[in-house]
């Protein structure tokens, strides 16, 4: 009894590692189509990284949530970050471009312009903190 | 076209989805069909009441305590019923493919519906309000509403809804 629930732990566990997988390699292809339109963003790169934050006026979570988080990460990070707040409303070609297929969505992107991290759902702060400390 | 939309919370259509993945997952690893029955059921309940079928956890436990924040969209709610009402129909037919035997076919209807909650819930897609617009497309009665403007259809409303 006990070894067959191990066993289908262990398949249980592999699915989700297949489905999880999955998830990473569509993000993955995110990742490389905001690198393929870094310059609809910028005509010259920052030469720091940059935080790219998809949002729209009736997100909840965005306001609640991300925004604060976002303002905390700016606040600590200063003129070593460059934040592009872009309202999915206004620039739908902009986020269907970058693939964004919920808010909010946030990319951090290297200071060579390559995208590194996408986060869909919201990112609180101290990920964000995290994933900018190995661009 | 311009149509009327709702105020459809997601928090707690996405309760309702990881509640169902969980209780999906535990019965697989546990080996209990009847574990899968009560979610069958719960999704039946749920579509007959038009309601999530656990969405009684977030309205009385998650979101009072602030553990859960409202997500509050312009959406149709008639694809998201569609979507438990056909994940209600898998849920079924799996159980009873457990109850009688077939365990491959029972688990991987199971499976199936994980696979497609878990879309919905981490990946913003849900592939019953696909089928639903799909079919609206046809003019089938009962299936008449179209995606909220400027939204793929399935996809979690994004951009700001025409009301």
């Amino acid at each position: 009894m006990n070894s067959e629930i191990v066993l289908r732990f262990g398949l249980a566990i592999v699915i989700i590692g297949l489905g999880a997988f999955a998830y990473w390699l569509i993000n993955q292809r995110l990742l490389v189509r905001a690198s393929n339109n870094i310059f609809k963003l910028f005509k010259k790169l920052p030469n720091k990284p940059v935080l790219v934050y998809f949002t729209t006026p009736d997100c909840t979570p965005c306001k609640t949530v991300q925004r604060p988080a976002i303002d905390r990460v700016s606040s600590l990070m200063g003129e070593k970050l460059q934040v592009i707040e872009i309202d999915a409303t206004e620039r739908p070609d902009l986020a269907k471009t970058w693939g964004v297929m919920s808010v909010p969505t946030t990319f951090l992107l290297d200071a060579r312009g390559e995208a590194r991290y996408v986060n869909n759902g919201v990112a609180r702060a101290e990920k964000l903190l995290e994933q900018i400390q190995t661009l | 076209m311009t149509q009327t939309l709702q105020k459809v919370d997601h928090s707690a259509l996405k309760t309702n989805q990881i509640i169902i993945i969980s209780l999906n997952v535990l019965a697989f690893i546990l080996n209990l069909p009847i574990l899968a029955a009560f979610v069958a059921v719960m999704m039946g309940i749920g579509s007959a009441l038009k309601i999530p079928g656990f969405g009684f956890v977030y309205k009385n436990i998650l979101k009072p305590r602030g553990w859960m924040k409202p997500d509050v969209l312009n959406d149709n709610p008639e694809p998201h019923r569609f979507a438990q009402f056909l994940g209600f129909l898998f849920m079924t037919a799996g159980s009873i493919a457990l109850f009688v035997g077939a365990s491959v076919l029972g688990w991987s209807l199971v499976w199936l519906v994980v696979a497609l909650a878990a879309l919905n819930a981490f990946g913003g897609f849900c592939v019953g309000c696909a089928v639903y617009y799909w079919l609206s497309r046809f003019n089938l009665p009962g299936f008449t509403k179209q995606p909220p403007a400027g939204t793929f259809p399935g996809m979690k409303p994004k951009i700001g809804a025409s009301l």
